[in-house]
């Protein structure tokens, strides 16, 4: 007993006498290779400023949660972290994030650098800078170079639709292209390999990929005055178009997927193509991770693929604001932002994409580069989060068949416009 | 006779089908560690070629040992503090009826409040007291989670037989406190030890707590497993190694604890 309550102690002791955390820079950031570069340079960093810098990486699905206590506390525990881009409106409503204009002019720093489209869903809120863009996830259609280069697989296609099998330019290409590799391989009368994968997860998952859809049929989540069109024949039918897709073109259980198991189709070689996130192109074109290594190639999605990205900020409840500007300004200096690139990152300044240094590492920079010039910016708001909750929802339900795409569509109008209502966008 | 005979075999049938239930996803996750992630998601299943490539990575490059340290601080201390505080609670429910009804339930009511509601203001309230990203801290945020939830388990054991060997105790001449000491907790103990069990794996298994309240030097085996969803995919095949790493001491603990835990479990039912 005595031994118990002696231990007992000594635990407590130690407990407490964890010491206290040193001043330093410290740095929320996602778990993606890029966090790995952005460490490794790190020891430069602190030999050219005297500042150390402590980075923390979480998942992203566990970003927000762990963001909103930090940023509501006078003085939180991160100096700079990372932002998606659809939270930015939140968080500026909120009054959580600092300004970056006046640090910007005061050092000289140029933020006219970053792709225009990139800026604009993930910089600016009504023309203020609140993020540095960091890492596009841009989407972009991955394919199969090898199928479409097989003459036999070029001659039927033409025969079936009476068009050359070429990389899709049109939505009505892909719509074929996904129709025609969709196929039943080994005659036992089920589909084995897919014109494409869908990830109809409700949430984020949906959301993103079926925005693409959309954009490929002309539609728009909202017009100049944020009216919401939903409910436009282009929507209706961009609706109809995923859940066809998920339906008869993806494989069973398409309803359920998320990005990750969408990627593991395309890597198990069972699937002609993937509307994903262009920094998925290297793990599913690598020959050691993925059964189409080597065969893949990436597109612009027609239409215009979805526009994503994160970026950097300060919060208002950073402990040391100038610290976190001078990492800023080194960490997205054009020499470490390079540097960055030819190590694979995710780029979203627009001189990287065709430095002929990066082109020579990455031939698919430029292709990368008009993927995220072309982008189609998601509706950024304060309730963009339960946007994405509620209108993924519908979506999901139509593509499983449990609603009619058009219902779905309708739902999602009315949904959309009573957020929209309530952050005073719309009467 | 044959009836009997038939009767075991299908008893055992029975619980056969519920053990695979419950082991199968185990050793479907056993199989992924052995593997790697081209390989895990393969449909049909193939067994590749198995290695622990997936358990060196864990150490080696995810520093899984820190996490691992992190996770068993909290948890033996939270576990450590709960125990004694909770016992000496339930006494004091059992014996004495202390608050009567209404602080029982208040007590009980602290554990129908979903942890999320409760975790914003216990950030604010640590970060004031800069308990944030500390163990002090988890520990103390772990114990609101299972002190209520052991004391009420424990008021039960407390009501059983013990009484009469307690008071045989008094009677000869013990103080309250000799007899809560040296008869009731040692009759209690196999009680005792399931209640700290289940104490234990409340604190280890915790995410929300750990992912709000803690930063990386504190982060727990949870926060380690959450961070192999990248958004280059799910690591598979690392956080199954992980996984299995996670549930190693419970594995380990459970064939000594058996005998105590079913012990302890029942030994509440006497009264």
């Amino acid at each position: 007993m005595k031994r118990l309550l002696a231990f007992a102690a000594l635990a407590v002791a130690l407990a407490f006498a964890m010491p206290a955390k040193a001043q330093t820079i410290r740095i929320l950031m996602e778990t993606v290779p890029d966090t790995e570069m952005i460490r490794e340079m790190l020891p430069e960093f602190k030999e050219a400023t005297g500042i150390d810098v402590e980075i923390e990486a979480i998942s992203y699905i566990d970003m927000h949660t762990k963001l909103v206590p930090q940023l509501i506390a006078p003085t939180g525990t991160y100096d700079v972290i990372i932002v998606d881009f659809y939270w930015v409106a939140e968080f500026h409503a909120a009054g959580w994030l600092m300004p970056l204009d006046d640090l910007a002019k005061r050092d000289g720093f140029d933020l006219s650098v970053y792709v225009p489209k990139v800026m604009e869903t993930t910089g600016t809120v009504d023309g203020v800078t609140y993020m540095m863009p960091f890492y596009n996830y841009a989407m972009g259609l991955v394919y199969r170079k090898d199928l479409l280069e097989d003459p036999a697989e070029q001659a039927a296609f033409k025969e079936k639709y009476g068009i050359d099998l070429g990389v899709p330019k049109t939505w009505d290409e892909f719509r074929k292209q996904m129709e025609f590799f969709t196929r039943d391989t080994d005659g036992d009368g089920e589909r084995d390999f897919f014109g494409t994968v869908t990830q109809a997860q409700r949430g984020d998952c949906v959301m993103m990929q079926s925005s693409n859809f959309l954009y490929g049929n002309g539609a728009r989540y909202y017009d100049e005055n944020w009216n919401p069109t939903l409910d436009t024949p282009e929507a209706i039918q961009g609706i109809t178009d995923f859940a066809d897709a998920t339906m008869k073109y993806s494989p069973p259980g398409s309803e359920g997927f998320c990005f990750d198991e969408a990627v593991a189709v395309m890597t198990q070689g069972k699937a002609y193509s993937i509307i994903t996130f262009n920094n998925l192109f290297a793990t599913i074109n690598n020959p050691e991770t993925s059964a189409a290594g080597g065969k893949a190639g990436i597109t612009p999605v027609p239409g215009g693929g979805l526009m994503g990205a994160w970026g950097w900020a300060i919060p208002n409840s950073s402990p040391d604001k100038e610290a976190a500007w001078t990492f800023l300004k080194w960490v997205e200096s054009y020499d470490i932002a390079k540097r960055r690139a030819l190590k694979g990152s995710a780029m979203t300044q627009t001189a990287l994409f065709t430095d002929p240094d990066i082109v020579a590492a990455r031939p698919e920079a430029p292709v990368l580069g008009e993927l995220v010039a072309t982008g189609n910016a998601f509706p950024v708001f304060t309730y963009t989060v339960q946007f994405v909750e509620e209108v993924g929802r519908e979506i999901n339900l139509a593509a499983s068949g449990q609603k009619d795409p058009a219902e779905a569509a309708k739902a999602s109008q009315e949904a959309f416009a009573e957020l929209l209502r309530k952050d005073g966008k719309i009467d | 006779m044959r009836r009997g005979r038939l009767g075991g075999l299908a008893a055992h049938g029975v619980l056969v089908v519920f053990c695979a239930i419950i082991a199968l996803p185990l050793l479907w996750m056993l199989r992924v560690a052995l593997t790697d992630k081209l390989t895990a998601y393969k449909l049909p299943p193939e067994w590749g070629s198995p290695d622990l490539d997936n358990f060196v990575a864990i150490f080696v490059e995810a520093q899984f040992h820190w996490y691992f340290l992190n996770s068993a601080v909290v948890a033996i201390g939270s576990t450590v503090i709960a125990l004694p505080l909770a016992a000496m609670m339930a006494y004091a429910f059992a014996r004495y009826d202390t608050g009567g009804a209404t602080l029982r339930l208040f007590v009980l009511s602290s554990q129908m409040m979903p942890p999320v509601i409760v975790v914003l203001p216990m950030f604010a309230v640590f970060l004031g007291l800069h308990l944030i990203d500390t163990w002090a801290g988890l520990i103390l945020a772990h114990l609101s989670l299972s002190l209520p939830f052991l004391a009420w388990l424990l008021v039960a054991f407390f009501q059983g037989d013990v009484r009469i060997l307690e008071q045989a105790a008094r009677v000869d001449g013990a103080t309250r406190m000799q007899a809560f000491l040296r008869v009731t907790l040692p009759v209690t103990a196999p009680g005792l030890l399931a209640a700290g069990l289940l104490a234990f794996i409340i604190s280890w298994n915790d995410f929300l707590f750990a992912l709000i309240l803690s930063g990386k030097p504190t982060y727990t085996l949870p926060m380690a497993l959450s961070a192999f969803q990248t958004q280059r995919g799910v690591e598979i095949a690392v956080m199954a190694a992980g996984a299995i790493v996670a549930i190693l001491p419970v594995f380990v603990l459970l064939p000594f604890m058996r005998r105590y835990l079913i012990k302890g479990l029942s030994l509440g039912a006497l009264k």
